[in-house]
């Protein structure tokens, strides 16, 4: 099951290391190594071998996957072997840990090292290549600045100087000249970029599409199930449409949403990290809470905190109240008359 | 015809392998040449025996006394010598008492058309105690003493009775073939029912799988005037219990309240033989199915035959065959050996191969849920099975523990193969030994 998870990641993966080159390739296998080393470390003293239920490869899969490829090599193993060593077997291991290991390991890489956690690589084909940044940060610098005026983040974004790729414009040139243009609609610069993945950013995170896939298939699968991703990316998406725009003094229901799902890793986390089965609630009822919670906690982080792109940090938020969310919603025995709990 | 009302969450889907021809009808096993029958087939008390070596019994004699009103009676189901009278270990690990009979002798019933009985003047009392002596017990699975179901305090009526047809396990088919082969018999046993309880309502509830048999019993409630619907419930796993039987039909059943009765069809037509032929309990059909047998069939079997004569019948076992299961495929006991008798509690036999009888290495919870989804009874099984697994059986019992009807869902979906029924079961055990 896990082996499959990691599975339906790998082509979202693929796309990364295509994208960003060998920076990504070794990023990926120190995360990976430096997991399985730590959860060797932690469990074969003790007469266990562990490895095979995969979650030690998927912890430093995850965390290799949310690293920008120009990360050095010491920032994805200090995330992994934290994730392993002290999220996961300090609380005894598979099954035991409140909190999601490749998650944990994530928001410590990112209080720790802010710098090298943000050394983007520019993508493949890209326009500019040295200082890129991915584009949620992007935004996030300019709406800092003074003078932001237009009213849907791509473009503020063309407007702070950022610039796409020539693919960008060739592609959407074409299709607004020939598919949109006679409905009196055109696509802003950036779309077809931000869509596919075409950016800078964490190396699993920038293709949706790909991730979506993988997803996919995890629900046909049943190994995930819908409630928790849909109630997350749901809560997600409204709050950024109806409050989005308050920040950049755009007013309200101008938060574009569609770029906020496209970008940083909402989508990796609502259906690959957020349903982790020993951090999130058990029961139905249960984690449609949680994705309600998590979207709003993300959103909040996301617009108005300074942690990363705000998924890391919300869900190990989340992660508290798994436990309560069980006790609530566990049902009434059926025949009794009294609580379950 | 009536609907469900609310359908029961909970349960699982295992691969429906109706391995039994449909419409194969119901094959007469051979009757045996020896029969071990053990006197303790009911829940309650074992009887007391009646019998010593070298007894010479009739078919159909009494041959162990109901102790009490909690016991049932049993009788001999082949003619004979009692060969042995000693303790014989049950298929579910139980020991008791059992008498060997060796065939010999005349067969003075069996093949011989039975006169009818007539019944409707009789008194309540006298009813119960026809059925009370043919020793009948509740074929579906809970083997608990009918004449104790039906004996309700008189001037009282039940809110609603249930004629139960949907099966109880998966992959088992002897109740619809039942309902396909005597019809009429199995209404006549409902109407004896209808006259002890006389309920405000009546419902006979098949399974999905004998839906095409809805014309033929509403024809039947007419053409005998009586009072009852016809409802199909699904056939999903275990919701043939009678709890969620009575929950599907919009009716709960309190713990310790007797205004619902659930009686399956085949112990209904057990009180159609036992009221009208005077017929004791000594035979029952059951489905012997799984891909090892060669024939899989449903046979009329008389109590005490040894599951070795009976996998004979059905053509023998190919090589692959690993376990055998008494009972049903989810809730069936594995047996060590096949000198075990069939007895009253026997639903069917399921013989699985090699590969589906492995037991797997048992991996840590990953707190998935997969066990809460499934439990009928709306459980937290993985919470129980921690807290018995750390000695806690009492939090456990506070958390529900003994409404578990050890179902085997929740193991059955849970990823990590850990053995929940098995240690739900222990800590029931534990509570026990706490409270003697
Ligand atoms: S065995 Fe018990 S706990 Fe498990 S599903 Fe059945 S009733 Fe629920
Ligand atoms: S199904 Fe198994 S692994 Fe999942 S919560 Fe229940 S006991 Fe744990």
């Amino acid at each position: 099951m896990t082996w499959l998870v990691g599975l339906c990641l790998l082509p979202a993966a693929g796309w990364g290391v295509f994208l960003f080159g060998t920076p990504a390739l070794i990023v990926l296998a120190v995360s990976i190594a430096a997991a399985i080393l730590a959860e060797l470390a932690s469990t074969l003293p003790f007469g266990r071998f562990t490895l095979r239920d995969g979650s030690a490869f998927l912890t430093g899969f995850i965390v290799g996957l949310l690293m920008p490829a120009g990360a050095p090599a010491c920032v994805p193993a200090a995330a992994s072997a934290f994730a392993i060593l002290v999220v996961k077997q300090s609380f005894g291991g598979l099954g035991r840990n409140w909190m999601n290991p490749a998650m944990g390991g994530v928001v410590f890489a990112l209080l720790s090292w802010p710098g090298p956690m943000s050394q983007w690589i520019a993508p493949k084909g890209g326009a500019v290549q040295g200082a890129v940044m991915p584009p949620l940060e992007a935004l996030r610098a300019a709406m800092a600045g003074p003078g932001a005026k237009e009213t849907t983040p791509l473009a503020i974004l063309s407007s702070s100087g950022f610039t796409f790729s020539d693919l960008d414009s060739q592609v959407l040139g074409w299709i607004n000249t020939h598919v949109f243009s006679p409905m009196g609609i055109s696509l802003p610069p950036g779309t077809f970029d931000v869509l596919i993945g075409h950016v800078a950013g964490g190396i699993g995170i920038v293709s949706v599409p790909l991730l979506m896939l993988g997803a996919w298939f995890l629900l046909f699968r049943g190994i995930i199930r819908w409630h928790l991703p849909v109630m997350y990316l749901g809560t997600f998406a409204i709050l950024a449409a109806v409050f989005g725009g308050l920040g950049s003094g755009n007013g309200w229901f101008a938060g574009g949403p569609g770029f906020h799902l496209f970008s940083g890793s909402l989508v990796l986390g609502a259906f690959f990290v957020a349903p982790d089965p020993v951090t999130s609630p058990m029961t139905n009822k249960g984690k449609c809470i949680f994705g309600i919670g998590l979207g709003t906690l993300t959103f909040f982080l996301r617009f108005f905190g300074s942690l990363g792109d705000g998924v890391a940090a919300s869900i190990v938020l989340g992660n508290c109240a798994a436990p309560l969310l069980d006790r609530w919603t566990s049902r009434r025995v059926t025949g009794t008359q009294g609580g379950a709990a | 015809m009536t609907y469900p009302t609310k359908l029961p969450r909970g349960g699982v889907d295992p691969p429906a392998e109706t391995l039994v021809p449909r419409d194969s009808g119901i094959t007469n096993a051979a009757v045996p040449s020896r029969a071990l029958i053990p006197l303790l087939q009911h829940s309650g008390k074992p009887a007391l025996c009646l019998v010593k070596p070298g007894d010479r019994v009739k078919e159909g004699m009494l041959i162990g006394n109901a102790d009490g009103s909690r016991s049932a009676n049993v009788h001999a189901t082949i003619p004979g010598i009692v060969v042995e009278v000693g303790e014989h270990c049950l298929p579910t690990g139980e020991v008791c008492t059992a008498v060997a009979i060796e065939l010999g002798g005349e067969f003075e019933t069996s093949g011989k058309p039975r006169s009818r009985r007539e019944w409707e003047s009789l008194s309540r009392l006298d009813l119960l105690e026809r059925i009370r002596r043919a020793g009948v017990v509740g074929l579906g699975g809970g083997s608990i003493p009918t004449h104790l179901k039906l004996a309700i305090p008189p001037g009282s009526a039940s809110s609603i009775f249930v004629a139960n047809g949907v099966e109880s396990e998966p992959s088992i088919c002897a109740d619809d073939a039942l309902l396909r082969e005597k019809p009429s018999d199995i209404m006549e046993g409902l109407r004896i029912c209808q006259a002890l309880l006389t309920p405000a309502r009546t419902v006979i509830a098949l399974g999905e799988q004998s839906e095409d048999l809805v014309p033929e019993f509403e024809r039947l409630v007419r053409q005998k005037g009586i009072k009852a619907d016809v409802a199909v419930l699904p056939s999903r796993y275990p919701h043939g219990h009678e709890q969620l039987v009575l929950a599907a039909l919009g009716s709960r059943s309190p713990a310790g309240e007797q205004s619902a009765t659930v009686l399956n069809v085949a112990t209904l037509y057990a009180i159609f033989e036992a009221v009208i032929l005077d017929k004791p309990l000594i035979e029952r059909v059951l489905t012997v199915t799984g891909s090892p047998v060669s024939h899989p069939r449903n046979l009329k079997v008389r109590f005490g035959m040894g599951v070795r004569d009976l996998l004979e019948e059905c053509g023998g076992l190919s090589s692959g065959a690993a376990k055998i299961v008494m009972g049903g495929p989810m809730r069936g006991v594995s047996v060590d050996s096949l000198d075990l008798p069939v007895t009253k509690v026997t639903s069917g036999i399921v013989a699985f191969e090699g590969l589906a009888a492995r037991p797997h290495a048992e991996l840590p919870c990953i707190r998935c849920g997969s066990c809460i989804e499934a439990c009928p009874w709306n459980l937290v099984p993985t919470r129980l099975f921690k807290l018995v697994r750390i000695g806690a059986a009492a939090a456990a019992e506070r958390e529900g523990l003994s409404s578990c009807t050890e179902c085997g869902c929740c193991a059955y979906s849970c990823p990590s193969r850990i053995p929940l029924v098995a240690v739900l079961r222990q800590g029931k055990h534990a509570l026990r030994g706490s409270d003697a």
